[in-house]
């Protein structure tokens, strides 16, 4: 049940950014950039360990079981790996997109506009 | 809210007490960062936020006025003041993270290995857990400060 | 951290990007000091090219290095791998930004560079190293990142109106490409359970025994096929490249032309003749014209048609424009057509019915494709140089006002001169084998009875005629004819022209003494051909599967 509404949420999500990145107003673009890069976030943490083990060293060099492994032991543990990749992810979408905003805020110090049908590139 | 009125006394008290706060939380999640939830990025968008209210609340020129009892100077002049130390900040976090990892090549290990060391026994804490990723952590904390607060000066300064 | 874990200590192989990324931190801090910034640049990048020249040396004698950052074993840990096909991407990105960082420290102006230009750059070049270096996909994704965001900064380095609005769509269009590839990686990840490259390849190759199922994984690295192609700007997703080439500096326009394009070039090959040529899917995929079994056998086909459609609407767009850049932007995209023409040709003869033959072909198509790789980088590279000295000397590459510039700039001239010359592929010039070696990919392919090899064949073809066309009409528009007034005023940058001139002289070395070139790039072939020699370089720990 869980996956049916992550997978909902999930496809409205891009959905929804795709929407807005095809709009004509720069910010509601950048917002449709930042709204898919979080949903690609989610979806990795949704992805997290749907097989095998939990690529964790657990100590003396056996290996946890993953909780989503099918009758795992009370002593699973949740995968790791996708929240360390997608904390990376948001620091780097984090950087991205206050550096998009920067660019939107100087490309309408240039333009003295914020619709892309009147910002021409060459 | 318009400009030119000043925000509520409520709005300025709660910021009193929130600022150490924050920054507190942010040094707890900093310190237990290597193996618990928390680390130098979340420790250093916290402390951010503690900056961003300061902005937000008392304007951008406080922080140098009050606290660093100088002359805020021109706005607009780029790479001004503190704009400018905020830039050193990022440097140095860099220049820290990268060393951290350096350092266990000069020591014969594979860049970036980490290691860690138990102090005991001490007075009332009994063990002390003393971990290299610490540095890292640290590094990352201050690149992240930097980083964050020379935007927020850069934009909220146009 | 336990001692008995077997670490690899090869330093040498970190070298590279310890140095680019040590730079970049020591340019930072001395941002108030220009002169010094720009000597610890060029210091930093001469470490660079020590570093890769030690590192070539040790991988080419000794063969594949890896090495565990932080001392985790693989798969858990990040891996480095440098095989002789990484070795060869960072061979070319070595010669070339060096070039390109001397140039770019006489031509930006002081300001510029002391803002943040040599940090910037170095970080570009870190981003780059680690992107060839990797054995984890998803720190591909980490280096694609770090070196696109530099990029992102350089494209509106002049911060005008062009500027800003190419670097909006710029930005914009990675963003959704590095979201995608986040989403393929994490697919891949749900689906093999690994995120190591020979991991995902010893997987792949065995499926059954990890208990995974591998057609997911085709329509994934298709998806990663997309971003890989938007990074090599290959058609469709080509309609960035001009603008931006445009928007960047000169210098930059170089780096992102010669070696950035080539990290998305390196990673189809990596990713599609390495990691995903072990997975087979069952039975094929029953769609028209994709009759293979093997991951590879889809790829061949769509590679064709992108291949196919870059050559075309590079040399139909670089005939039709009247500005250097845009002429040099719209030639990349057709170039990037003839190097991944060839990877496509042997891709198609992957599957196993061409027989022992196709082994031996492929090996031809990856060297094809990497010489190609080469002489596209250095020549590119030397041409927007070029038209980089043009602008600072004449203050326009508008091939409306140019004209007489042999006359005035013989040595500039000339250099343009062999450039254009290696871009047709005359002999002696490195652009002579890349052709070649091309065309006896289809030849052989041809005689093979490999389909498509004729079209191929002909699409080479019609791409070259374009090439010879677009570069002879800037010659005898920009270069012949009477002196305008604005190359008369202009006072050409002695420096400037030595570095173009320097880089002439390596498009004739390359040429000249390419036996040992070759050889280079057939060790880099066969080691991208080499899954399995790849997995046992990185060698993996054995997780048994529940």
């Amino acid at each position: 049940m869980t996956q049916v509404i992550l997978a909902t949420v999930l496809g409205l999500l891009f959905a929804l950014g795709t929407y807005l990145i095809l709009r004509r107003d720069v910010v509601r673009v950048v917002w449709g950039v930042s709204i898919i890069g979080q949903a690609a976030n989610v979806y990795l943490v949704t992805m997290g360990g749907l097989t095998g083990q939990s690529p964790i060293l657990g100590h003396g060099g056996e290996h946890p079981v993953a909780c989503s492994v099918p009758d795992a032991g009370a002593n699973c543990v949740t995968d790791p790996l996708v929240q360390a990749l997608v904390l990376t992810a948001i620091v780097i979408g984090f950087g991205t997109t206050a550096f998009a905003l920067v660019l939107t805020y100087r490309l309408y110090q240039e333009h003295n506009t914020l619709d892309l049908t009147e910002v021409t590139v060459e | 809210m318009s400009l030119d009125r000043q925000p509520t006394v409520i709005a300025r008290t709660v910021t009193r007490l929130v600022v150490p706060l924050i920054l507190v939380t942010a040094l707890a999640l900093l310190f237990q960062g290597h193996n618990l939830p928390g680390g130098g990025f979340i420790a250093g968008v916290l402390t951010v936020t503690a900056f961003a209210l300061v902005y937000v609340i008392f304007g951008l020129d406080y922080l140098e006025a009050e606290l660093l009892d100088r002359n805020p100077g021109t706005r607009y002049e780029t790479e001004s003041g503190i704009i400018r130390e905020y830039g050193t900040v990022f440097a140095v976090g860099l220049a820290v993270a990268v060393g951290s990892g350096i350092a266990a090549i000069a020591l014969g290990y594979p860049f970036l290995t980490q290691a860690v060391a138990f102090v005991e026994p001490l007075p009332i804490y009994h063990e002390l857990e003393v971990a290299s990723a610490l540095v890292f952590d640290l590094g990352v904390y201050a690149v992240v400060v930097g980083a964050l607060l020379t935007i927020l000066a850069e934009v909220g300064s146009e | 951290m336990s001692a008995d874990l077997a670490v690899s200590t090869t330093h040498v192989v970190v070298a590279p990007m310890l140095a680019a990324l040590v730079t970049a931190v020591l340019t930072l801090g001395t941002r108030r000091y220009d002169r010094l910034q720009r000597v610890l640049s060029l210091l930093g990048i001469g470490a660079y090219g020590v570093g890769v020249i030690v590192l070539t040396t040790r991988v080419l004698s000794g063969g594949t290095l890896t090495y565990q950052l932080s001392a985790w074993p693989a798969p858990f840990g990040i891996t480095l791998v440098a095989d002789a096909l990484a070795v060869f991407m960072l061979a070319l990105a070595a010669l070339t930004t060096v070039a390109i960082l001397i140039f770019s420290v006489a031509y930006v102006d002081e300001e510029g560079q002391r803002v943040s230009y040599h940090p910037l750059f170095h970080f570009m070049l870190l981003g780059v190293s680690g992107s060839f270096l990797t054995g984890d996909i998803f720190n591909l994704f980490v280096w694609f990142e770090v070196m696109l965001m530099p990029s992102y900064v350089f494209v509106v380095f002049y911060s005008g109106p062009r500027q800003t609005a190419a670097a909006l769509q710029y930005t914009v269009l990675n963003l959704v490409g590095s979201a995608l590839m986040l989403v393929a990686i994490g697919g891949i990840y749900a689906t093999t359970g690994t995120l190591n490259m020979a991991d995902i390849t010893r997987r792949l190759a065995d499926p059954a025994a990890f208990g995974i199922d591998p057609a997911p994984v085709l329509g994934l690295s298709a998806i990663l096929l997309l971003v890989f192609a938007l990074k090599a700007g290959i058609v469709p997703f080509q309609f960035w490249v001009p603008p931006a080439y445009r928007a960047a500096p000169a210098p930059i326009s170089a780096f992102l032309a010669g070696v950035t394009k080539k990290v998305g070039v390196y990673a189809i090959v990596r990713l599609y003749f390495t990691v995903f040529a072990a997975g087979v899917v069952d039975g094929g995929l029953g769609l028209p014209g994709l009759s293979g079994e093997s991951f590879l056998a889809f790829f061949g086909p769509v590679l064709f048609l992108m291949a196919l459609a870059s050559m075309l609407v590079g040399g139909v767009g670089a005939v039709s424009r009247d500005n250097l850049d845009d002429v040099f932007a719209y030639s990349s995209i057709g170039q990037v057509g003839f190097i991944v023409l060839p990877l496509a040709v042997v891709a198609t003869i992957g599957d196993h019915s061409f027989g022992a033959a196709a082994t031996d072909l492929q090996v031809l198509g990856v060297i094809a494709a990497l010489v190609y790789s080469l002489n596209h980088a250095v020549a590119k590279s030397l041409l927007f140089m070029v038209s980089g000295t043009v602008f600072d000397a004449a203050d326009t590459i508008e091939l409306d006002r140019l004209g007489g510039l042999t006359t005035r700039y013989p040595v500039l001239s000339g250099s343009f001169f062999v450039g254009s010359l290696a871009l047709v592929g005359i002999p002696p010039l490195s652009g002579f084998f890349g052709k070649l070696l091309v065309f006896d990919t289809g030849g052989q392919a041809l005689a093979a009875g490999a389909p498509g090899a004729g079209l191929a064949l002909a699409g080479a073809l019609v791409g070259a005629i374009f090439t010879i066309a677009y570069l002879s009409r800037a010659w005898t528009k920009g270069f012949w004819g009477d002196v305008t007034p604005a190359v008369e005023r202009g006072e050409q940058s002695t420096v400037l022209v030595g570095v173009v001139a320097a880089l002439a002289l390596v498009v004739v070395a390359i040429g000249v003494g390419f036996d040992p070139v070759y050889s280079f790039a057939e060790a880099a072939a066969e080691a991208a051909l080499d899954s399995e020699g790849y997995v046992d370089a990185v060698d993996p720990e054995v997780v048994a599967h529940e």
